[in-house]
């Protein structure tokens, strides 16, 4: 719909981002090792792993929210700068990523101060150049397939945790994204309203959306990934189907994790 | 009653030994300092000279048949100031009625004091500012609206104040017109001056902190002497009025106030709006104009209010410069030997004038705080 841009294609055409011996500190402290893994077009990865492990901080690369040292990524075909090359510029890489990559966070992040059509369409007019009327057009559609057609002007604050969730899932698809990374988007609901967002996220699944989501919902996994990954202090140590690592994991450290999240 | 009466007195004033040997001081020398003054107000004072010399401690040497501008800019500033009480406060009954006795009294002792035209144009003026107070609060109309009013407001008193020569603007007029116009030079340099203090860009960042730092740490009446003088000798060809050198100073001096304002209401929003802004792909021009300084001036809105108060009081200093302000026409008119044994009565007003505005700035700033309280997150 939106101007293609033609990538530099240095990938399949099928791996949407490819990721290679990808490193990253905070400081001193490692917390990636030497990750490898490409996300197929139209795949759903999910990303799972105890708490910090490392799962926020490489769904958060893949949109450069945080910065890596050394290995590659490309999304898209582009390449993503790393930390030495973000030192002397990068931005106009940075900024063509982001357009394809949608983010949802586990707090909502929703902009306080604008109603929900706003939270929808500012990124559209502000950063596409689409006209105002548009986009709020194009916002009310996005707000009615989550729907929440008939909150559309109301305030954040004014919404339910499980509303403002599918308010930031339409502001992200406002953008028309190739890939939508997902961080714990159901951690910070109350159990009742979990349902309701999962329910968005398994119909774009179904639609053929690319996604990578870390989550801790062990039955939503199972039954929309085609890849589960498990991560183990900054390592990834097992890939597979959702039925390899959930029945059959091989690693003795994914069998505790499992046991572990699975008892609750 | 008496008894409720009696029981407040017994726990507020005599409940220990030195609670009631405090009170039994303090209160005959407060009592005997009250009727003293209210004594001297209502029969000693002569307030004539007041009176008398209204026209300058309103405006200065403001030629007289030019007055007409001086009275379009209190029409002006009074329907600003409803139309501003518009956007916070609901116009209720007892609100009204406040502001008619306010007004009234005003209007009266013009009346006696100076004759019936003045006093006719001072409640045309508050008529004017109770009519902007109700018509915006009833239309309901967008903050940004009346926001481009008031500031056309401002641009119309200037244009039209200017045609005699701005050497002559005096009084309280030149002390009211200064400090708006000081305050409102004084946000988008202040906002650039917080947003360079955290740019990524070195020199930005350190060109915007020194001269922060260098502004808070110096007194505003050498910042303001030391711009009327270089202003000069940076453009010799062209003479700039000393009222605009005077405004410049006072606008880069509170700049460095505002801009730590700012700062602190940039911290005060989460980091994870940043985040959404910059997953979003938004360019940093975006990211704050839209996403981070709407959030973070709402938090700094009280303080920014707060902060005309010390621009109307720091005016005072503008005599230093050669203009003639509200406290400055006040020693003008105790200069001619005809008022010397007057002292008192022009103090007192200036006083009262001064303590007036304050309260109501200061009265503004709490009102626009529970406001935004009331409407946050
Ligand atoms: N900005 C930062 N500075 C320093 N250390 C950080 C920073 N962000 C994360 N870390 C550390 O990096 C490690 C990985 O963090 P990360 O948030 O990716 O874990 P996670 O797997 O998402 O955990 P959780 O399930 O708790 O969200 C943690 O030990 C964390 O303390
Ligand atoms: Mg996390």
């Amino acid at each position: 719909m939106n101007a293609i841009q033609i990538p530099e294609v240095t990938t399949s055409p099928n791996v949407i981002v490819s990721i290679s011996r990808l490193n990253k500190s905070f400081g001193a402290f490692h917390v990636l090792k030497d990750i490898d893994l490409d996300v197929g077009r139209g795949e759903v990865v999910v990303i799972i792993g105890a708490s910090g492990s490392g799962k926020s901080t490489l769904i958060r690369c893949v949109n450069g929210l945080e910065m890596y040292q050394s290995g590659r990524l490309t999304v898209d075909g582009f390449n993503m700068p790393t930390e030495a090359d973000r030192e002397i510029g990068g931005e106009k890489e940075l900024a063509r990523i982001r357009k394809g990559v949608g983010m949802v966070f586990q707090q909502f992040n929703l902009f306080p101060h604008m109603s929900a059509i706003d939270n929808v369409a500012i990124a559209p007019i502000r950063v596409r150049g689409r006209k105002p009327d548009e986009a709020k057009a194009t916002a009310l559609r996005l707000l009615d397939r989550v729907g929440l057609r008939d909150h559309a002007h109301k305030l954040p604050a004014q919404l339910s945790g499980g509303q403002q969730q599918r308010v930031a899932i339409a502001r992200s698809l406002a953008m028309e994204p190739h890939i939508m990374l997902f961080d714990e988007p159901t951690s910070a609901l109350d159990p009742e309203m979990v349902g309701e967002v999962l329910d968005v996220m398994r119909e774009l699944a179904r639609e053929g959306m690319t996604m990578m989501i870390v989550t801790h919902e062990m039955g939503f996994a199972r039954e929309v990934a085609d890849r589960v990954v498990y991560i183990d202090h900054g390592r990834i140590l097992e890939i597979g189907t959702p039925a390899e690592i959930f029945d059959r994991p091989t690693h003795e450290r994914t069998k505790t994790f499992l046991s572990r999240v699975l008892r609750h | 009653m008496s008894t409720v009466a009696l029981r407040w007195l017994h726990r507020n004033l005599f409940a220990k030994p030195f609670d009631t040997a405090l009170s039994l001081v303090v209160i005959p020398v407060l009592a005997w300092a009250v009727y003293a003054f209210a004594h001297w107000i209502l029969v000693d004072a002569h307030w004539e000279v007041v009176g008398g010399s209204l026209k300058v401690l309103m405006t200065g040497i403001y030629p007289a048949d030019q007055l007409w501008r001086a009275w379009f800019s209190v029409a002006t500033l009074c329907a600003m100031f409803g139309a501003g009480l518009g956007l916070s406060v609901r116009p209720g009954r007892a609100a009204l009625a406040v502001a008619a006795m306010v007004a009234a009294a005003i209007a009266g002792t013009i009346a006696a004091a100076v004759g019936v035209s003045a006093s006719l144009l001072t409640i045309a003026s508050a008529a004017l500012g109770v009519v902007a107070w109700v018509a915006v609060h009833h239309s309901k109309c967008d903050q940004r609206v009346v926001l481009a009013g008031l500031l056309a407001g401002v641009v119309a008193i200037f244009v039209v104040l200017s045609p005699p020569g701005f050497e002559v603007w005096g009084g309280l007029l030149l002390s009211v017109v200064l400090t708006i116009a000081v305050s409102i030079l004084t946000l988008p340099f202040g906002i650039l001056l917080a947003l360079g203090r955290q740019s990524r860009i070195a020199s930005v960042r350190v060109i915007s902190t020194a001269y922060i730092e260098t502004m808070r740490s110096v007194p505003l009446i050498l910042v303001v002497y030391w711009i009327w003088i270089i202003v000069p000798l940076l453009s010799p060809d062209t003479s700039v009025p000393s009222l605009l050198r005077g405004m410049a100073g006072y606008a880069l001096f509170f700049a460095a106030y505002v801009a730590e304002y700012v700062r602190s209401g940039l911290q005060a929003v989460p980091k994870g709006q940043i985040e959404a802004a910059r997953s979003l792909a938004m360019n940093s021009w975006t990211l704050n104009v839209d996403i981070v300084l709407p959030q973070a001036l709402r938090v700094v809105v009280p303080s920014l209010v707060g902060q005309v108060l010390d621009i109307f009081n720091g005016a005072t200093l503008v005599f230093i410069i050669g203009l003639t302000d509200f406290l400055r026409a006040g020693q003008m008119i105790l200069a001619d030997p005809q008022n010397s044994g007057r002292t008192y009565e022009i103090y007192v007003f200036l006083f009262a004038v001064y303590l007036a505005i304050g309260g109501a700035i200061t009265y503004a700033s709490r009102r626009l705080e529970a406001h935004l309280a009331r409407g946050s997150r």
